[in-house]
Formats: C-alpha cells, sequence, structure tokens
C-alpha cells in the first residue's frame, strides 16, 4: 500500500513535468500554467491526460489564442468529469479505466445521447465499449435514430460479434443506405444477417507496401 | 552633388532637436522625413507565408541524390566507351534496378493498423494529414498527388485506435476530410474528422 | 515570450532547429513585410522584390543553425536579403523604375490629397533609384526600416563610419532631386 502512495505521489510531478515538456514551444506561454494545473487535477482525479494534451497541441497547431486554448482545454476536462461520471452511475466501479472515460467521452462528443450510451454499456458490463460506441455513433451519424442504432449493436453483441467486428455492423447498414434502402429497411436487412454481417476489406498488399510510419516527434 | 549643412544630418541622426533649426534646414529636414515616411508604405501583396512553407517542405535533394536520379532515368546518350567501360556502366544500372530507392513497406505490429487518407484538392500545392496521431504536427504526413490529378492519398501505419484530424490545405487551410463521414466540433469553433484505424491483424 | 504569448524569435528558432519546420511559418509571417518593403525600394519592382524575399527565407531556414544570435534574427534576415538584392541589382543593367511600380492610373473616386501623396511617392521612389544601390540600401535601412548604425552594420558588414557617410551621401543626392522637383 505504502509504495503504491509512493509511486503515486512520484508519477503525479512526472506526468506533470513530462506534459509540460511536449507543450513548451508548440503552445503559447501564457497558456501553460494554467494548462498544466488542469492536466495536474486530471491526473490526481485518475482520469486521462492525453485528451488534455492533445487538445492544447491541436490549439498551438492552429494557431489559436492562449485564453482560447485554455477555454477549450477546460471544456475537454469537463468532458471527461461528465464521462467519468455516467461511467460510475452505469455500474462501473471507481475508479473508472482511463480507457473507458476516452470511450465515453467520445461517445458523448459525438453527439450520443447520454441514455443510449447508458445502455450500450449495460449490455457490455466489461470492458473495452470503445468499438461498439464508435459503432453506434457511426450508425447516428449516418442518421438512424440513436435508440434503434443501439438496438442493432447490442443486438450483434447478443450474437457474440465484439469490438472492430462491431464496425463491420455498422459499416453494412450504411452500406444499405447507399444502395437506396431506407433506413429501416438498412436496420432489419442488417439484423437479418448477424452475425454474417461482410467483414470490412483488409488493406490490399499494394497499400501495406506504400503505407509509411510518420516520422516520432522530436524529444523536446 | 552638394554638401549640405551638417545641422541637417545631426536632426535626422537625432543629435539636434529640428525646432531649433532655421526655417530653411527645417524644411530640409522635413521633406527628406516625409520622403522616407512616403517610402515606409507597405507594398500591398499577398502573404509570402505558403509560397515559402512550400518550399521549405521539399527536401533539397542531396547531392548524392541526384547524380543517383540522373543515373537511373532514362536518358538518350550516345557515347562511344570502351567494350570494358560499357560493361562497368551497364553493371552499374542492373545493380541500381535491382535495388530500388524505395523501402519495402513496414512490418505492421499486434496493435497497429493502416489509415488511408484521401481528398480531393485540385490545384493544391501541398496536403497534410494533422491531427492526434501526430501531435498535431502540420509537416509529418504529407498526402501525395502522384497522378497529378487533384486526388491527394496517404497511407500511414498507426496504433489501433481512434483519432482527430484535419487536412491542411497549401500550409494554411485547415478543412476537415469530407470523406471521413464521421465529424466532432473541436472547441475552436470548427469540425475535426475521425479515424478509426483498426489493427491490421485481427 | 512577450506579454501577448507571442514566442520571441529565440524561441521560435529553437523550435524549429528542434525539429517543428512548421513554426517557421511564424517567422515568415512576422518579417515580410518589413522585408519586402525594404526589397521593392531596392529593386524597383514588386515581383523581383516577392521572389528575392521568398528566396531569402528559403534560405535563412536552410541555414537557421548559422544564425549565430537568434535573439538577432531580425538583422540576420535583412543581410540575407541584402546580399541577395545586390547580387540581383550587379546582373541587371541600371533600369528606370519597372512598370510594376508605375505611378497608379487615377482613380475617379481617388482624393486630390491620395493623388498627390502617390505622385510624391512615385518622384521619392525615382529619386531613389538614381541612389547607388549602396547609398540606397543605407537610407533604406536608416530611414524607412529604422536600423540602428550596429544593426546596419551587422546587415552590411560595413563600418560604422562608412554607413554614416552613405547615408549622409544619400541624404543629399535626395535633397536635392526632391528641391529640384518643387
Amino acid at each position: 500500500m505504502k509504495l503504491w502512495l509512493g509511486l503515486a505521489l512520484v508519477a503525479g510531478p512526472l506526468a506533470a513535468q513530462s506534459a509540460r515538456a511536449r507543450l513548451e514551444g508548440r503552445v503559447p506561454g501564457a497558456a501553460i500554467p494554467v494548462i498544466d494545473s488542469l492536466i495536474q487535477a486530471a491526473s490526481t482525479e485518475g482520469l486521462p491526460t492525453e485528451p488534455l494534451i492533445q487538445k492544447a497541441l491541436e490549439g498551438g497547431a492552429k494557431l489559436v489564442t492562449a485564453p482560447r486554448i485554455v477555454a477549450a482545454v477546460e471544456v475537454s476536462l469537463g468532458q471527461l468529469r461528465d464521462a467519468r461520471d455516467l461511467l460510475i452511475r452505469a455500474g462501473d466501479e471507481p475508479p473508472v479505466t482511463p480507457g473507458e472515460v476516452t470511450t465515453v467521452t467520445w461517445a458523448l462528443r459525438r453527439g450520443l445521447p447520454r441514455p443510449v450510451v447508458e445502455r450500450v454499456l449495460a449490455a457490455l458490463p466489461r470492458a473495452p465499449r470503445a468499438a461498439a460506441m464508435h459503432a453506434v455513433a457511426d450508425l447516428a451519424a449516418h442518421h438512424f435514430d440513436p435508440d434503434s442504432a443501439a438496438d442493432l449493436i447490442i443486438a450483434a453483441i447478443g450474437q457474440g460479434l465484439q469490438r472492430e467486428r462491431l464496425l463491420d455492423v455498422s459499416a453494412a447498414a450504411a452500406h444499405e443506405l447507399q444502395r437506396g434502402r431506407s433506413h429501416a429497411q438498412a436496420l432489419a436487412l442488417v439484423r437479418g444477417e448477424l452475425p454474417n454481417v461482410p467483414a470490412s476489406p483488409k488493406p490490399t498488399a499494394g497499400a501495406v507496401a506504400r503505407a509509411r510510419r510518420p516520422p516520432a516527434p522530436t524529444p523536446p | 552633388m552638394n554638401a549640405i549643412d551638417p545641422r541637417i544630418h545631426q536632426a535626422l541622426d537625432g543629435e539636434l532637436a529640428p525646432a531649433t533649426l532655421s526655417g530653411e534646414l527645417r524644411q530640409a529636414v522635413e521633406r527628406l522625413v516625409t520622403a522616407a515616411a512616403l517610402l515606409a508604405t507597405p507594398i500591398p501583396a499577398a502573404s509570402l507565408e505558403s509560397r515559402v512553407m512550400v518550399l521549405i517542405r521539399r527536401p533539397a535533394p542531396s547531392r548524392a541524390r541526384r547524380l543517383l536520379r540522373w543515373f537511373v532515368a532514362p536518358h538518350a546518350v550516345t557515347f562511344r566507351v570502351r567494350p570494358v567501360w560499357s560493361l562497368a556502366f551497364a553493371a552499374v544500372v542492373a545493380l541500381l534496378t535491382l535495388f530500388p530507392m524505395r523501402r519495402e513497406g513496414p512490418d505492421i505490429g499486434e496493435h497497429e493498423g493502416i489509415a488511408q487518407f484521401v481528398g480531393r484538392f485540385p490545384g493544391a500545392q501541398s496536403v497534410h494529414a494533422v491531427g492526434s496521431f501526430n501531435d498535431w504536427r502540420p509537416g509529418s504526413i504529407a498526402l501525395e498527388d502522384v497522378d497529378q490529378d487533384g486526388v491527394w492519398r496517404a497511407t500511414v501505419v498507426l496504433p489501433a485506435g481512434a483519432y482527430e484530424y484535419m487536412f491542411v490545405v497549401d500550409g494554411e487551410r485547415w478543412v476537415p476530410d469530407r470523406l471521413a463521414e464521421r465529424l466532432v466540433a473541436d472547441e475552436f469553433g470548427r469540425e475535426n474528422s475521425i479515424v478509426i484505424v483498426r489493427p491490421a491483424r485481427r | 515570450m512577450d506579454v501577448t504569448g507571442a514566442p520571441s524569435d529565440a524561441e521560435v528558432v529553437a523550435r524549429v532547429l528542434s525539429g517543428d519546420g512548421e513554426a517557421f511559418a511564424l517567422v515568415v509571417r512576422r518579417y515580410e513585410a518589413g522585408l519586402l518593403r525594404f526589397a521593392a525600394r531596392m529593386l524597383g519592382g514588386r515581383d523581383a522584390a516577392a521572389d528575392a524575399v521568398a528566396e531569402s527565407f528559403v534560405r535563412a531556414y536552410r541555414h537557421l543553425a548559422s544564425c549565430r544570435d537568434p535573439a538577432r534574427l531580425r538583422t540576420w534576415l535583412y543581410r540575407i536579403v541584402a546580399n541577395r538584392c545586390k547580387s540581383h541589382l550587379a546582373r541587371r543593367p541600371i533600369a528606370d523604375v519597372s512598370l510594376d511600380e508605375a505611378p497608379p492610373v487615377a482613380d475617379p473616386s481617388d482624393t486630390a490629397a491620395s493623388l498627390e501623396r502617390a505622385e510624391q511617392l512615385a518622384l521619392v521612389r525615382r529619386a531613389l533609384a538614381r541612389l547607388s544601390p549602396e547609398k540606397r540600401e543605407a537610407f533604406l535601412l536608416k530611414h524607412v526600416e529604422g536600423l540602428s548604425y550596429e544593426e546596419m552594420a551587422a546587415v552590411t558588414g560595413e563600418r560604422i563610419p562608412t554607413l554614416k557617410m552613405r547615408v549622409h551621401r544619400a541624404r543629399e543626392a535626395l535633397l536635392q532631386v526632391l528641391e529640384e522637383h518643387e
């Protein structure tokens, strides 16, 4: 217990130090102390800090002013806290997994109503729910009614489909729309195909050969 | 060219207050100050920023690279050489084509996948993908328009997961990826696209 | 870093040298107006000036590591542009004011004041064009770009007394032309 606490005490400032180093020179200096304290707060609360760092880097890259970057990071922190609260209400035992906080944050940002998010969480009591959440959100992005979208994905889960295969389910429904079906028809069709929805094509050998790794970020 | 009263120089160098000068000298000072002010009018012109940034993003080819490119490219050349030299030449060319300069594709790790970025930007000089997969660094993932048909592409190995991103066109225009069909507010008044990279192995 | 939160030149140079090439855009934005104006007044043409300044920025980027004092980045940039302008001028025959710098055709909406101003500017530019490149450069750096003699010495590589003399001669020549056209 003592060792764990000791590590926690050390990990906080260390995490902050590496966050600062990533922000220096990329984000207006005036904003860094405030963003730093927001990152520290997230870390102390057991929330993921990477979304906050990314938001700050994004603001710096988009040449946004310091106050607006700070405001955006504050909004992001609020979203993380919201997501954590939702997870706990949906039955996850605290402390919630940072990865799941990120997943629920995505879902809410992508416009899924809270009750729909809670339904998907309940259907998958054990993490990870990222693919399921994105699959429902993908359907919603194609103007499927969110509750019906959740129905389809939960049905797929019930038929043993998991993780990235759930994205194949939403892709199949979107495909039916492209073929001219109505939303209701598309849902019914794909539901009928479960669990045998077509898998998305793997990248071709040519694509793999062409693929490059982006250069690693230079150490600060 | 007539030398002028040294007090004019002193006034212009800030060593003497113009108010202390007589009318004629003060007039001369004012004439030159006005001329300088007129010359200080900014030149109306479009910003050089995108032009400069496009040029600096192009890698300056090393001399060795340039030489190699010349060597490998087809050339209509007739020259008389001794047979032994022509054999050596042929051997070198063969060697160069056997070992293509472009490296083979990467080994893809268990938790990695491939993201393919595509966009139509006819007339663009450069297109980059910038997002949470590269710490929002504008230069690191450049799309290419190989066929010069206005369609820009890049294929990138990334850890599996979801990322936000935008395209940056000509170094200055930030646009979401319209083909991505997933948009999310960026909290800065615009929208980012989302890409979900699936593990390549599974 | 200044109070507005904008990074200092030294900070931007450090960023670029540590791999963030895109940060160089800040340098371009910060200095292009002054450099373009200086080059346009030196060369007598806007397009030639844009080429010279764009090439100078690229050169500056590629040789950024050799900028010994990043806090004096501005002076270093002026040096590159000044050298480029002088080579350009050495190559071409002495020319009158080029076409794209000719006084603008009168617009009915122009006020008398702005017309007069345009004519005055044209006169001053013609006077400037009659100076030798060294004197023109000295006058522009001192009186238009507002450099100190120390900074001008860093830009031109000349000693301060030499620069002072050039500025004096430039003033005299300009005054003569301006007074002639009273």
